[in-house]
């Protein structure tokens, strides 16, 4: 037994040698962009790794530009959010994170991070799946895999009900009083769903199934009560495309579309397409067909964007190869790259928080 | 990405494997040959309280089935875990995947051969060791590179290194025509794992070897779930394993250059897929796998009197795989995957001693393996049938003090797809250059090269995955280059002797396949990556006799490892440590009998890792030690030869994981007995 101490200890000496070489951090940027004097800086939800547990989400401080490359982490002592965070919002005070695989919802101080609640959307032992969330009148709504709409009462922060809707609804938006919720059916790919779920908002029931283009996924509202629908089609043997929804009368127009999912600022629906950042416009539905970034900036794997209707810049991430680090790049309103961040894995989700 | 990756992801999980990188226990029955006088003679000349050889012209490791107990081992990753070079990836638990990398290769480059004959997975290369028990099993053996004796099948030429598993032989005698060992092995994790062995002699020429095992296990175990704030105990379910094996081999010998020999293998599993940890969820894991294989293997081997030896191989083979996810959210509310994969197989190989010290050799293989799907995705798999021709020439030169090995493999790939369309194939060429020498008179001292410039096939899945596999995928290349050193010193003291081995090596991968992505919602399969490899392997073993009933070992083995992200210059990743590669491992393995009693320790210190490419403290997965003891104690019984263990794994209850999210079980118990009739 004399000869395993001594190897133990030539290794443990060896180890602790490798140790002392450790891993580097993310380093913060220096930047010196002004910004919206009543925002206090900008949220990146990354999702992680698909199957582990490292969702986080980066946080940049417009005044102090300090980059908190977790302040989930930092604001709840050390806690990790969880297993792929898909969705971010903030209604009042708080903000609510929905971690899809954990199947739960974050409900966290907006300006801090510090967690006020975890709702856990779970039916015997399976796991529901939440993806998106939306809000009207004091309610949040969120979308699960398992085909409901939960209605999360933002003064209880309680689940109060769930809506059945259609297959693996993705994204949902809110226009004339109607919750619009896109039933992808992904899941049953390549046998899609192509349907929205209309729900009153007033009886928070579904009184219309629209159909749309097939496996649709993004929902966004404009201010002249358009909803616009943008769906994957099945590859190879269908192509993307957008459908409009008028939600006076819930007629609906589809066409081909090769774009991402639309970031909504007045006229204009920010959306990446190869690469690029094209316009969309609202009101004429005509895309333009040039670059929005005029300084040739390029992606590696261009992910999500947002414009800020503050300011009009329009943000980026770059999940780059899908498994390392991404960034997040800030764009003038005449595209010209202001300044890029470091984010976490797969940045899926932008969003801004006042002071 | 999101919908076809979620998909992709789903079926990763199955495999817990991955694009980017995505079918047997201690049959100690060799220890009753020390109480069996009968067959005493025979066995000690195949068993290892001998010198062990070291002096291979390509780095060698081995262990036999006498040394299994030594390692804890249950099947051929246990045992094989203290080699230097090597990293098991373990995903945990008794019925958890299993594969090996070596040095710093993905595990598709590593050839697992069952008697001589490739186990081979065409839809996505890697074999799970985990499912390998080492019943059965008589020695394991790791070659860099490929195996020393030029008359192999094609395919031992045509990996970057060669996992090769000899099962036990027959060897029995006119007076006692048979050999029967019964055992149980039993412990944690509600394991219930009885075994059967029959030797028969049926006449001078024939023989048979049947080995069977069932194996039950409710795969239950503790381990700790770190949210970041608090560490909470949980335990793993869903991890349950039902299985069984029969292998029957039937040997014809004539002479020893005149034999031939026949296996049929049926394997079946019924497990649970427990996934990753989920923090948070308070769902149940419900996943299962479910395996039904069959293989049918024949060797014949024959030496004309003029010198030219023949070798004859083939295999026919039929895997059966079913994934059931019975809580997915798609329209009939389950997921339920079934591939079944085929191969037919034969290898014809000649050599030749021109002289006495020249001896050339030439091989040919030729395999179809095709694969069909059921499951409700039209558009997800193409059913491939790929054929591939192996062809290699080689030669070995002894001149003296040096000794010379060249090989050239040629493969040639055809595909054909009943829908849709086909992969292109490849036609490479692929050289290796191997030499050592004796520089000193009397002295076993000795230093060896090698070069090889190999590659890893495409399989099924990297090709025609739906959605994300690439027809215009080229082979995975790897160029090895190897330096080292290997010394023997027998002695008459207090150490009976020492062997040491060391070797420096450097691979360098071009066109490592992973998945990229296009934009946000698309990607697919390419050759992309880049990888350097600067390795150390070293192994130091000894025994000592203390006195006549005395006896202590000593193996230690140390693997470095610099794995590093060469792709692409410009990224934050450049020149990071590949995931999940410990730059350090250090394995030591000790035991001392006493007579009948043996008592054995093993510890594996694996250095940090990170478990993505960013190499930060959010990817850090900390140093790790484990410790394994067994004592084993050999007696009669009603002069029948018994051997009972008992087996502390992880003594000191360490929490680890090997793959980030599938926490390693705590300590664990196993007991064994056998009996020889």
């Amino acid at each position: 037994m004399k000869q395993i101490k001594i190897y133990y200890l030539l290794t443990t000496l060896a180890l602790v040698t490798v140790l002392a070489s450790c891993h580097k951090d993310a380093v913060a940027p220096t930047t010196d962009t002004p910004t919206a004097p009543t925002r206090a800086g900008v949220y990146v939800l990354n999702q992680g790794n698909f199957g582990t547990n490292n969702s986080t989400l980066t946080y940049y401080d417009y005044t102090s530009k300090a980059l908190t490359a977790d302040i989930y982490s930092s604001a709840n002592a050390s806690a990790k959010l969880g297993n792929t965070a898909n969705d971010i919002k903030i209604y009042g005070a708080k903000m609510y994170i929905v971690v899809n695989v954990s199947s739960v919802v974050d409900i966290v101080n907006a300006k801090t991070g510090k967690l006020i609640k975890q709702d856990s959307l779970v039916l015997n032992h399976v796991a529901r799946q939440p993806r998106s969330i939306a809000f009207y009148k004091g309610n949040a709504f969120v979308t699960s895999y398992d085909g409901t709409v939960a209605v999360l009462d933002t003064t209880s922060l309680a689940v109060t009900q769930y809506i059945k809707v259609g297959a693996n609804p993705e994204q949902l938006a809110v226009a004339n009083g109607k919750l619009y919720v896109a039933n992808s059916g992904g899941l049953s790919y390549p046998n899609v769903d192509k349907t929205v779920s209309v729900i009153d908002l007033a009886t928070l029931t579904v009184t219309k199934t629209l159909t749309v283009g097939l496996d649709p996924y993004g929902v966004s509202a404009d201010s002249y009560g358009n909803v616009f629908v943008n769906a994957y089609g099945v590859y190879p043997t269908s192509g993307a495309t957008l459908s409009v929804i008028n939600s006076g009368t819930d007629a609906v127009v589809t066409g081909n579309f090769s774009g991402g999912a639309f970031s909504i600022f007045g006229d204009n629906a920010y959306y990446l397409s190869g690469g690029k950042v094209l316009t969309y416009n609202v009101k004429t539905g005509i895309s333009s067909t040039t670059n929005f970034i005029t300084d040739g900036t390029t992606f590696t794997a261009a992910y999500a964007i947002a414009a800020d209707p503050l300011t009009g810049e329009v943000f980026v991430t770059d999940a780059k190869d899908y498994s390392s680090n991404g960034t997040l790049t800030a764009f003038d309103k005449t595209g010209k790259k202001e300044y890029s961040i470091a984010t976490g894995i797969n940045p899926g989700n932008i969003i801004f928080v006042n002071k | 990405m999101k919908k076809i990756v979620s998909y992709t992801f789903k079926y990763q999980g199955l495999w817990a494997g991955c694009f980017m990188v995505l079918i047997f226990l201690g049959s100690v029955n060799d220890l009753f040959a020390q109480s069996d006088t009968t067959k005493k003679l025979k066995e000690v000349k195949v068993n290892t309280s001998t010198i062990p050889q070291v002096q291979v012209i390509v780095p060698s490791q081995s262990i036999s089935a006498n040394d299994f107990i030594h390692y804890n081992a249950f099947n051929v990753a246990d045992a094989i875990r203290d080699f230097s070079g090597v990293i098991i990836k373990d995903y945990g638990g008794i019925g958890g995947l299993k594969t090996v990398s070596v040095r710093g290769l993905g595990a598709n480059h590593t050839s697992i051969l069952y008697d001589g004959i490739q186990i081979n997975d065409a839809e996505n290369g890697q074999v799970d060791l985990g499912k390998l028990n080492v019943n059965g099993i008589q020695r394991i053996t790791l070659y860099n590179a490929q195996p020393p004796n030029i008359l192999q099948t094609a395919r031992a030429f045509a990996a970057a290194s060669v996992l090769s598993i000899e099962t036990i032989k027959p060897n029995l005698s006119a007076e006692k025509p048979y050999l029967v060992t019964a055992g149980i092995k039993a412990g944690s994790f509600g394991l219930i794992n009885p075994t059967l062995q029959w030797q028969q002699r049926l006449s001078n020429n024939w023989s048979f070897v049947i080995n069977g095992y069932t194996e039950n296990a409710n795969g239950k175990y503790k381990y700790d779930v770190d949210n970041g704030v608090n560490i909470t105990q949980q335990t793993r379910t869903s991890a349950d394993i039902a299985a069984r094996q029969f292998d029957g081999a039937l040997y014809w010998t004539k002479s020893d250059s005149n034999k031939f020999n026949l296996h049929i293998n049926f394997y079946n599993s019924d497990r649970g897929l427990p996934g990753s940890i989920v923090l948070y969820s308070g769902a149940i894991p419900a996943d299962r796998l479910y395996n039904r294989d069959i293989f049918i293997q024949s060797g014949y081997e024959h030496i004309w009197k003029h010198g030219l030896h023949l070798l004859l191989n083939t295999k026919l083979s039929r895997n059966y795989l079913r994934y059931l996810n019975p809580n997915y959210n798609n329209a009939v509310g389950k997921l339920d995957q079934q591939f079944i994969q085929r191969e037919l197989y034969q290898s014809a190989a000649l050599s030749y001693h021109i002289t006495t010290n020249w001896e050339v050799a030439y091989a040919a293989d030729l395999s179809i393996n095709d694969m069909n799907k059921d499951f409700n995705v039209p558009n997800a798999f193409a059913a491939p049938i790929r054929m591939t021709l192996l062809n290699v020439l080689s030669s070995n030169l002894n001149l003296g003090k040096l000794h010379l090995q060249g090989s050239i493999l040629n493969t040639n790939i055809n595909e054909t797809v009943k829908s849709g369309t086909v992969s292109p194939g490849a036609n490479v060429y692929s050289p290796t250059l191997v030499a050592s020498v004796l520089p000193f008179d009397n002295s076993t001292f000795q230093v060896r090269a090698f070069y090889k410039h190999i590659f890893r096939t495409p399989t099924f899945n990297d090709l025609y995955y739906g959605g994300i596999g690439n027809l215009g995928l080229k082979p995975e290349y790897a160029r090895q280059y190897d330096l080292g050193l290997s010394y023997t010193k027998s002695l008459n003291g207090f150490l009976s002797y020492v062997t040491f081995t060391t070797d420096a090596y450097y691979n360098n991968v071009t066109n490592k396949i992973v998945f990229v992505p296009k934009d946000a919602y698309n990607g697919s399969i390419q050759n992309f990556g880049k990888v350097d490899i600067e390795g150390l392997d070293v192994g130091i073993k000894t025994q000592a006799n203390l006195s006549d009933k005395w006896k202590a070992s000593l193996i230690v083995n140390y693997t470095y490892q610099l794995a590093l992200n060469v792709t692409d210059p410009t990224s934050s990743i450049y020149l990071n440590q590949l995931p999940y590669t410990p730059k350090n491992i250090v394995a030591c393995n000790t035991g001392i009998d006493y007579g009948a009693l043996g008592l054995y320790y093993n510890q594996l210190i694996s250095s940090a890792r990170y478990y993505a490419n960013d190499n930060i403290s959010a990817d850090f997965m900390p140093e790790y030690t484990v410790s394994d003891v067994s004592l084993v104690y050999h007696f009669l019984s009603k002069k029948l030869p018994v051997t009972t263990s008992i087996e502390v794994n992880n003594i000191f209850n360490k929490s680890y994981a090997v793959v980030q999210d599938y926490p390693m079980p705590g300590r664990s118990f196993r007991f064994s007995f056998q009996i020889t009739i």
